[in-house]
């Protein structure tokens, strides 16, 4: 083999693995949250896009060092999601077809936060990237990559893994699931059904900002990464199972490949089509998903 | 007591006719003021047609607005190789609510949510198919100085006698509408709405109600669209995204869905918004996002529908599990 | 004798590796009543689903009123007037009771007139119901109501799956009542827990365990049959 093909293999097999653990991470958040609450969050790219400017402003406009600025954001999440189930969230606990005024509802934030990116961010600047978490290059045989997105990937993979390890082995994670599979039983069962919807919302948008910053510190990035996130994100959660963990992590993986390689031949917006074809098709002939329980 | 229900809409139909008319002839003095009432009328025509689908039959369709968008090219492309806007118009609406109904397909298997998001699916196809098919479209840059529908004799329409068109096309939307929901049709569709597995099993069928909701509907939204074109001279693929199917949709959910009024009041309040804001452009999408929010939350039943007092939904027949919009 | 209203043969439905019902056959007679009892998850409600049309069956066949019913959409089989209700009690909530009666008749093959759904509205006593709405009634009405919107569309066989559950002492002695009375408007199907509803008005019982019939027969006999008797009624309330 060529050195030109293996680093062309060798860069699919990175770009694959790094977007695949960025997509399953947003997804898994995307998915705890509709799992539960029964939230199909349509702003979930912009919150990952916030995640990102937020980071980007942390480390560029106050000189924060981006490893503490990740976390400084990420620990934001907390806070935020509070504020937004006790003002807008809880009202559709116990609302009928809650999904639909779910949608809805964050199809509102999604404009909301798009305006306000746009008149304030869109205004500073067309491309953000922030300083390096780590320096310096590992050569992988003749393929060099970035200390940095090696960093962020085996953070995000160790993310996913700790992720998975809570809901299958914690007890809020056995509750979270009681909850996914049947609300009234759960609650019969002394679940705090209301409890576990806060906590998924928190949990699951903690998630989300994870991903914003993680992709945040690997690339450079522009505002319509939010667009692309958010479809990529629901392709991924219709495709594995809406609810479905699991779904999630291999349909993101997957779908991360699916970028890179497609990336080779043509433009990320070929990809883009072949996740909403995707996704018409699971809607139309199996909307319970690949993965579904 | 129907006799009566009937007469009093009878008179309200009068009064809107009589305000839709009334208002570009006091606003004929001013072109500008004119023309928010000329596209506010396409507005109360496009709610309407929502209102069907959304309101009478609870499907919310985000791909609305591509449908008109279709019409709207198809009418530009054919006056463009030679055809009178009097052939192109009908021939676009035609086959814009034909895709409608094509594209209404996957809602005879899908509810809810599920519709919804496919639904939005096809619209951002749609979208990327504008911006794609340059030769056709024009792509992003969009199509500019779109020529006057000609009046036999050979004047273009413009001015007011085009307003009064849009103003005439309004009543006729509404009417038409009150027909449709005052007759077994609209029985039907509530049905559907309502419980269409109930709705089956007392003798309705409910597939061929959907696609016939999706063909009127569409109709409404390709006639607009044949219309909105020359009328405001330039198109572009954003003339018809995801937004303008959600600004429609907020028309309809913040005037009352299921109701012939409260779709036009929200159409009337509504579509001069973005004219108010010119000044402030940027900021027009955090308007709307407010405004879906506030719907949603503070008037679920729409401004008319929050006077009309709703029975409370039973808690017990929230369905639980994931996947329950499907069928 | 003449052929059955209902006749359901060898009719089996899988959910994927799990047989639902095997080979069960039943059949019923103009004016009879039927009973069927069987405990839960025996397979009498997926039974009424594939005879509606709701499912579509793995195998088997249906013929009603002398023509086949398999493959037919649920609302051709409510014009060939074949009916049924919910185990859930099931109308549209959101609607008057008017509204309710008029949309049952919207797309009725054989509505009653004016003055025989008036008679029915009467003899299930909704009439001073009628602007309410359907959703504010009582379970017991919303039962009537069920029955109701059934009876306008003049159907010759009804089927109906558990139709006092959840209703009180008072209200069950005051449904048998009815149900007897609907036996002389149209067939009846009946899907019941409650023996008492099964004794009154079957004419003849049939019993399902595990998706298939094991005993066919009037209700004295099957009531005290021993192997009825020990698979489901030594465990559930005789």
């Amino acid at each position: 083999m060529s050195d030109a093909t293996l680093i062309i293999l060798l860069s699919t097999l990175t770009t694959g693995l790094m977007l695949g653990v960025i997509f399953s991470l947003v997804a898994v958040g995307v998915t705890i949250i509709y799992g539960s609450i029964w939230m199909p969050n349509a702003a979930n790219g912009q919150f990952f896009l916030l995640a990102s400017l937020f980071v980007w402003s942390a480390t560029v406009s106050f000189g924060l060092h981006p490893a503490f600025a990740a976390l400084l954001v990420i620990g934001a999440s907390v806070p935020l999601s509070y504020l937004l189930e006790a003002t807008l969230v809880r009202r559709f606990y116990d609302v009928p077809n809650r999904n639909i005024s779910y949608f809805v509802l964050t199809l509102g934030i999604t404009q909301i936060l798009a305006g306000i990116f746009s008149i304030t961010y869109g205004v500073w600047s067309d491309q953000f990237q922030i300083p390096p978490i780590v320096a310096g290059v590992t050569m992988i045989g003749p393929f060099p990559i970035a200390n940095n997105r090696l960093a962020a990937m085996l953070i995000a993979g160790a993310l996913l893994a700790a992720l998975f390890a809570l809901l299958r082995y914690h007890k809020y994670g056995r509750a979270l699931r009681a909850v996914f599979q049947n609300r009234d039983a759960a609650a019969l069962r002394g679940v705090d059904v209301r409890g576990i919807y806060r906590m998924s919302f928190v949990l699951g948008n903690a998630v989300v900002f994870a991903g914003g910053v993680l992709f945040a510190c690997a690339y450079s990035f522009d505002l319509t990464v939010a667009w692309t996130m958010a479809i990529t994100a629901f392709a991924i959660m219709i495709i594995g199972g809406p609810g479905s963990v699991l779904g999630a992590l291999v349909i993101g993986i997957v779908f991360g490949f699916t970028q890179a390689i497609v990336s080779i031949f043509a433009s990320p917006t070929v990809a883009a089509f072949s996740y909403l074809g995707a996704m018409l098709v699971i809607l139309l002939f199996k909307p319970s998903g690949l993965f579904a329980r | 007591m129907i006799d009566r229900i009937l007469a009093s809409r009878q008179s309200q139909l009068a009064l809107f006719a009589l305000l839709a008319f009334a208002v570009p002839l006091l606003l004929s003095g001013n072109r500008y003021f004119a023309f928010i009432a000329g596209i506010t009328l396409v507005h109360v025509l496009w709610a309407s047609g929502m209102n069907l689908l959304y309101g009478y039959t609870g499907l919310m369709p985000l791909m609305f607005a591509g449908i008109a968008g279709i019409s709207s090219y198809l009418v530009v492309g054919l006056t463009s190789i030679g055809w009178s806007f009097w052939l192109a118009m009908p021939v676009g609406a035609l086959a814009a609510s034909l895709v409608g109904v094509v594209l209404g397909l996957p809602a005879l298997r899908l509810k809810g949510f599920y519709f919804t998001l496919c639904s939005l699916v096809i619209q951002t196809v749609i979208t990327l198919a504008f911006v794609y098919f340059v030769n056709l479209t024009n792509g992003d840059t969009g199509i500019s100085q779109i020529p006057l529908p000609t009046l036999p004799g050979g004047a273009s329409l413009h001015g007011l006698p085009y307003d009064l068109v849009l103003a005439a096309l309004a009543v006729i939307g509404v009417f038409v509408l009150i027909r449709l929901v005052d007759s077994g049709f609209g029985r039907r569709l509530i049905a559907v709405r309502e419980d269409d597995e109930l709705a089956e099993t007392l003798g309705i069928g409910v597939t061929r109600q959907k696609l016939t909701a999706f063909f009127v509907g569409s109709l409404y939204a390709g006639i607009g669209g044949a219309f909105y074109t020359p009328y405001v001279g330039f198109i572009s693929p954003r003339s018809f995204d995801v937004l303008i199917s959600l600004n429609v949709w907020l028309m309809v959910a913040f005037g009352g869905r299921g109701t012939i009024w409260g779709p036009v009041i929200g159409a009337v309040l509504l579509a001069p918004v973005p004219f108010l804001l010119q000044d402030y452009y940027m900021i027009k999408d955090v308007v709307y996002g407010l405004l879906i929010i506030g719907v949603i939350v503070l008037l679920p039943a729409g401004i008319v529908g929050g006077l009309v007092r709703r029975p409370k939904p039973d808690p017990e027949i929230v369905p639980a599990t994931v996947g329950e919009g499907a069928r | 004798m003449s052929a059955p209203l209902l006749d359901a043969r060898s009719v089996t439905m899988r959910f994927g590796g799990v047989v639902a019902l095997r080979d069960v056959c039943v059949a019923q007679m103009a004016g009879e009543t039927l009973g069927m009892i069987g405990p839960n998850g025996s397979g009498k409600t997926t039974f009424v689903n594939v005879i509606t049309g709701h499912l579509a069956p793995t195998s088997g066949a249906v013929d009603f009123a002398g023509r086949p019913l398999l493959g037919r959409k649920p609302h051709r089989i409510a014009d060939a007037g074949l009916t049924r209700t919910y185990q859930a009690v099931r109308v549209f909530r959101e609607l008057t009771v008017r509204d309710n009666i008029a949309t049952a008749l919207v797309d009725a093959e054989a509505p009653l007139a004016r003055a025989e759904v008036d008679e029915a509205i009467g003899w299930l006593a909704l009439g001073g119901r009628l602007d309410a709405v359907a959703g504010g009634l009582t379970l017991y009405e919303q039962r009537r109501l069920e029955l109701l919107m059934r009876l306008v569309q003049r159907p010759k066989l009804i089927m109906l799956d558990e139709p006092v559950g959840g209703l009180s002492s008072v209200e069950v002695r005051a449904m048998i009542g009815l149900l007897a009375e609907l036996k002389s408007r149209c067939s009846v199907f009946v899907i019941e827990h409650t023996m008492k509803v099964i004794r009154e008005l079957a004419d003849r019982v049939v019993v399902l365990l595990a998706g298939e019939k094991i005993a066919d027969g009037p209700p004295a006999e099957i009531l005290t049959d021993q192997r009825v008797i020990e698979k489901y009624l030594g465990s559930a309330d005789a």
